[in-house]
């Protein structure tokens, strides 16, 4: 109810002038003055027993009703079990407690929510997201949760004691983090599109304040940007007959810069999982023929006895997942049933789920027996599975596949190379450990590649809040383009450059101001 | 000199040479003959004169002090009046009953709206106006104002007082010493100097005081203003040559047509007092490599431009455009200075080389070939006041009672300058009748912005309007500006009279009814298709369009929806501002939903008021840095909204600002408890509303 004050605590810390925050344009933001709602995990990041998800504001019940199964809310300050879905998708996210708080008998005074969810962070992120994409919900920002308890007089004052001291720290730490993970490209894209957003701004402010009032030159404006003068934008509505005192000058510059920053961001966004996957692990599924050697590979890498090994073909017939650090890598190792037609139905089951679970993989590590390489079951599998992986992927799935041939101690000692046809290929002894160490770096550079190593790769999106903002900036570009009144067009640009500069700081009027007067030529 | 023809009602008195050199004009018969007046405003700019005449309207009794009656409502700069943001300014003045827009729309000879195709919310209302009649009309106008008083006299002090005990400040000012030793006794003092505050004017490597080309400067006031402990800065600003109309060859230049219709300034005026056709129009010419060249060879002989003193970054002089952007063209508006002057304003040729290089420059422009120059360009530079030293309600944090408004703020503009003399007018009023201040808010007005910025930031070059200041932009339109400010101006400052109450009042429930009529007719988009064909609506969309949704469209307005539906939008078409101003409501009403709570928000932080008496240096049981505390002492800010503007004033700085607020305030309830109470208690009751 009163976001305003600290929507101001965050824009001082950028400095004067920011634009205000901005909220999503949707149909379903909730009324004026009602303010948006928070959402956060509440519980400590990383593995835990159970995470808490709460959310704080007026949609907090339209959150809570869009992701649990019966669409009506539980009775107040009753916990229920629910399924957790995700809205978007109706997949199933989690069976979860979730606790309904109306206001103003909760810890904000706001209408509340809690999920209680499995702390996994698959689970976790899963249903951040989930929260997310109900309109009118964005991540809370440092301190909200507190800040909104203090504004509604649900904090004593001793307890508010700390508040500045908590917002001071979680600015900090989010600064750090911020820091952390916009120092280096990510942080050079960000300002990036910052920059060439706030000139894009500059050029149609001043195409308003000084295109006609002030004789905006149009030999300076050559300098200012490459196209101007010819027509083309899409809300430039020039009269035959020029207005006096004007000597339009279509900002066009600002139209394409838009559209390619649009692109760009898109072409991120599409990118962002990346980001995700580092927190909640990639998914790693193991498979092969039967009997090749996968659930020993899988016990191998996770250091213990995770599946069942055995002599004989089908020994594993589910689905076997394990979280595993892989070479410093967070990964879900997951250990399926050897692929092969014309078993029995428990089998086959197993079979079907193991060719759903690779569906889902990011890395296929497919296993074959070094010593077994021309049986048809080997065969099959390099046809369906390693082949097309190895093509390429026209769809533009970044599923990734390492082949390991494994049982190499097998193998004649010093012999040729058993398969020179296949694909590129590491040679491995799960039973001996030879070749291990360059599986591991192949692996490495294969996770690295999926996660995006930070020191080398392209920059990680790793939270929520980012994507948040560089959505609801990609959104306002989307209304730009619609706009047919140059106020409005000029509006969406404010709101979207006010996203961007919530993750790279800055956005002050003044640095419009700046661009104006160093573009351009303005004068009497 | 000026006409005192249809004055019928002032009183001249020639009075004691001795004691009272200067004659006093009176717009009020009734005005008492004693020099003690509840608000004396020095100054007859456009900030004096709003100033002073606000302060009349709002029953105070009101003495304005200038140089000379003769240059009251004088136009020292350019001939025209509005523009981008500018209008805007205009249009809240017009809003509180100031008298620029009515005096523009008396005076004008040639009026355009600027920005027509940008959208209305930037729609810029300006006029060439003619310097002599708008001079006539305003000095009408203010010798005619009840309970005004005009005398002629230049100030050279302030009489300084006691403070208040219950209001901050180290002195309070009652009255002003005048350069012949009389004095005058004042509840509330208005400053309003210009640039006559130590002025001096350049021309070429001459430099000689003045505050205007022929009038003197102000220098023992400037001294008393920084002997007091003001900060005092410099800034210097300057004005084009003069150029007979005669000699100038029109016929080979682009002629430029005025508005027709023309739109007036004012909401209580349907038409201006001019035909389009009988108006005059402007001509555009261009600078070439001839005039760089000048520039650039006599740069040795211009101090003006070498000065490090800022002057504006938009409204250069034709020498830092050559400098900044060499090799370009530059436009050069020829205006009109009046119906029957034969003088030329060239815009955008403000010069301070000496004066016979002036006239070598001008010639070299085309259609100038013969021009004969009639008075040199000028610089001018004078000492401004930070405005950081003065509350929103633009009074000083240092003497009680004494207002600053205009260039002494450092502001530009005739416009600024009239919107800041409208609201320290209205204050100067208020405080002698102890009421609050009137302050405006920046999501309220571009007024509000223009004194938040200035209060809050400061500056350190002349500070202009753009519509790019203002966050707000969509919600503070030209056209919506009564809706916005003049209730106010009525029940809170009483400045508004009852007939632009009445007027405002009719227009905002028309408004209102308009709207809910428009959102309550709802058919099919393929119903619609066929009654307005002329628009080009997607049949695609299955939901009913609203009358409001279908209005927004481009190419439909009241007129053609009426025709679709005549019962009951024909009502509408009748008044041409209701219909306009209804589909601008329609063409802004999704993103107004938004902004609307954006400024809900930003409102519930200027709602939370800071006590005005906290020393920020010595406060103690609250943590905050000593960089943060000298920003807080600088600006004493009034709010939390406008301390959490300030540059450097961290979030965590705010929270504790916040406790302290509400500690204060448990405190001063448990004071409240006793018998006794006084004025600065009351004050914070105000805070027990504010749900902490």
């Amino acid at each position: 109810m009163w976001r305003g004050l600290w929507t101001l605590v965050a824009r001082a810390a950028r400095g004067p002038r920011s634009p205000r925050p901005c909220t999503r344009q949707g149909s379903g933001a909730p009324a004026p003055g009602s303010g948006a709602t928070i959402f956060a995990l509440s519980s400590g990041q990383g593995r835990c027993g159970i995470a808490v998800i709460r959310t704080s504001g007026p949609a907090s019940g339209q959150a809570l009703r869009s992701l649990t199964a019966p669409r009506d809310l539980p009775p107040a300050r009753k916990a229920c079990l629910r399924l957790l879905s995700d809205p978007r998708s109706e997949e199933p996210l989690d069976h979860a407690l979730v606790l309904w708080f109306p206001g103003p008998q909760s810890f904000t005074g706001e209408d509340c929510a809690e999920f209680y969810v499995h702390g996994g962070p698959a689970v976790v992120s899963g249903v951040l997201q989930a929260l997310g994409s109900v309109p009118g919900l964005r991540p809370a920002e440092a301190g909200e949760f507190t800040r909104r308890a203090f504004a509604h007089g649900k904090l004593s004052l001793t307890e508010v004691e700390g508040l500045a001291d908590l917002i001071h720290a979680e600015t900090e730490a989010q600064r750090r983090q911020a820091l952390r993970q916009l120092d280096g490209e990510l942080s050079h894209l960000c300002r990036g599109w910052a920059e060439t957003l706030t000139k894009a701004l500059a050029h149609v402010e001043a195409y308003i304040d000084f295109g006609e009032d002030d004789n905006l030159e149009e030999g300076v404006l050559d300098q200012g940007g490459s196209a101007w003068g010819v027509g083309g934008g899409n809300i430039w509505h020039l009269s035959p007959q020029r207005p006096p005192y004007s000597l339009s000058f279509p900002p066009s510059t600002a139209d394409s810069e838009v559209r390619e920053l649009e692109v760009a961001l898109g072409a991120h966004l599409r990118d962002a999982r990346r980001g995700q996957r580092l927190r909640s692990g990639a998914h790693v599924v193991v498979a092969g023929p039967p009997n090749a050697g996968k659930s020993s590979l899988v016990n191998l890498l996770s250091r213990k006895p995770v599946s069942i090994v055995s002599p004989e073909p089908g020994t594993t017939r589910d689905v076997l997942e394990t979280p595993v650090d892989l070479a410093g890598f967070p990964a879900l190792l997951s250990d399926t049933a050897g692929l092969r037609e014309g078993v029995g139905p428990v089998e086959q089951e197993g079979v079907r789920r193991a060719q759903k679970r690779l569906e889902q993989a990011d890395l296929i590590l497919a296993v074959l027996d070094a010593s077994d390489l021309a049986s048809a079951s080997s065969c099959n599998f390099l046809d369906t599975v390693v082949i097309p992986a190895g093509a390429g992927s026209p769809n533009g799935s970044s599923q990734r596949l390492l082949l390991v041939l494994n049982k190499s101690d097998l193998l004649p000692a010093g012999g040729p190379d058993p398969s020179p046809d296949l694909p590129p290929h590491l040679l491995l002894s799960c039973l001996t450990g030879k070749g291990l160490d360059g599986f591991l770096e192949a692996l490495r550079k294969e996770l690295a590649a999926l996660c995006g190593d930070p020191s080398t790769g392209p920059p990680l999106l790793t939270r929520a809040r980012h994507q948040h903002h560089l959505q609801g900036c990609l959104d306002a570009l989307g209304h730009y383009k619609q706009a047919k009144d140059l106020a409005l067009a000029a509006e969406a640009l404010r709101v979207a450059r006010g996203h961007l500069t919530r993750i790279t700081g800055g956005g002050g009027t003044e640095e419009i101001l700046d661009i104006i007067f160093r573009d351009f030529c303005v004068g009497k | 000199m000026f006409s005192f023809r249809g004055c019928g009602r002032w009183v001249a008195a020639s009075l004691t040479k001795q004691h009272h050199p200067s004659s006093r004009f009176s717009g009020d018969s009734a005005a008492p003959w004693t020099p003690h007046f509840d608000v004396v405003v020095i100054g007859g700019g456009h900030a004096g004169t709003e100033a002073a005449a606000a302060a009349a309207r709002c029953g105070s009794r009101t003495l304005l002090l200038t140089h000379r009656v003769d240059t009251i409502g004088q136009m020292s700069c350019n001939p025209s009046f509005g523009g981008i943001g500018k209008g805007h300014l205009m249009r809240e003045v017009d809003a509180l009953d100031g008298l620029c827009c009515r005096i523009c729309d008396q005076s004008g000879v040639h009026y355009k709206v600027l920005n027509r195709r940008k959208g209305p919310a930037v729609w810029g209302l300006r006029a060439q106006i003619d310097r002599k009649l708008y001079k006539q009309n305003m000095q009408k106008e203010i010798l005619n104002t009840p309970l005004l008083t005009v005398q002629e006299g230049a100030v050279e002090d302030l009489i300084l007082t006691e403070p208040e005990p219950e209001h901050t400040g180290k002195y309070r000012v009652s009255g002003v010493v005048l350069v012949d030793g009389s004095t005058v006794y004042a509840e509330s003092v208005v400053l309003t100097t210009g640039t006559f505050l130590r002025g001096m004017i350049v021309i070429g490597l001459e430099m000689h005081p003045a505050g205007r080309l022929g009038d003197q400067p102000s220098i023992g006031l400037a001294q008393t203003l920084e002997k007091l402990g003001f900060v005092v800065g410099r800034l210097k600003t300057g004005t084009p040559p003069r150029i007979a109309k005669e000699s100038i060859n029109f016929s080979i230049l682009n002629k430029q047509t005025p508005d027709n219709p023309s739109i007036p300034f004012s909401f209580i005026n349907e038409t201006v007092w001019i035909k389009p056709e009988d108006q005059l129009p402007c001509y555009l010419t261009h600078t070439n490599p001839q005039v760089d060249e000048i520039v650039l060879e006599n740069l040795h002989l211009n101090c003006h431009v070498k000065e490090t003193t800022r002057g504006p970054r938009y409204c250069p002089s034709i020498e830092s455009k050559v400098l900044r952007f060499p090799n370009r063209i530059h436009q050069v508006w020829l205006e009109p200075e009046g119906m029957d002057s034969d003088l030329i304003y060239p815009q955008g040729l403000s010069v301070t080389l000496p004066a016979e290089l002036q006239e070598k420059m001008i010639t070299c422009i085309r259609g100038l070939e013969k021009a004969k120059m009639i008075q040199p360009g000028y610089g001018v530079q004078y000492d401004y006041l930070d405005p950081r030293q003065i509350t929103p309600s633009l009074e000083t944090h240092l003497v009680q009672r004494l207002f600053f408004a205009g260039q002494i703020n450092g502001t530009t503009g005739y416009e600024e300058a009239a919107a800041q003399g409208v609201i320290a007018g209205i204050n100067a009023s208020l405080r002698v009748r102890h009421k609050p201040p009137f302050v405006i808010s920046r999501t309220e007005g571009y007024i509000g912005v223009l004194i938040d910025d200035l209060t809050t930031l400061g500056t350190n070059e002349p500070y202009r309007m753009f519509t790019s200041r203002a966050e707000f932009r969509l919600s503070l339109r030209p056209d919506n500006a009564d809706s916005r400010l003049t209730f106010r101006g009525y029940k809170e400052a009483g400045c508004v009279s009852q007939q632009r109450y009445e007027r405002a009042t009719w227009m905002k429930s028309s408004l209102e009814e308009g709207i809910s009529v428009l959102k309550s007719i709802e058919f099919s988009s393929s119903k619609w298709k066929n009654l307005i064909p002329e628009a080009s609506i997607s049949s695609g969309k299955s939901l009913p369009l609203r009358a409001l949704d279908v209005l927004k469209y481009e190419e439909v307005d009241i007129e053609l929806l009426a025709k679709a539906v005549p019962e009951p939008l024909k009502e509408y078409t009748k008044c041409r501002e209701l219909a306009e101003r209804l589909k601008i409501e329609a063409t802004y009403e999704s993103v107004l939903f938004h902004q609307q709570q954006e400024i809900k928000e930003v409102q519930r932080d200027e709602a939370l008021q800071l006590p005005k008496d906290l020393d920020y240096l010595t406060l103690r049981d609250v943590s905050l840095s000593r960089e943060v505390r000298e920003k807080l002492h600088f600006s004493r800010p009034q709010t939390i909204g406008a301390a959490s503007r300030i540059p450097g004033v961290t979030p965590a700085a705010i929270i504790n600002l916040l406790r302290f607020v509400k500690t204060t305030q448990q405190r001063q309830a448990a004071v409240d408890r006793l018998p006794k109470t006084d004025q600065r208690l009351c004050n914070t009751d105000k805070l027990e509303d504010r749900q902490l």
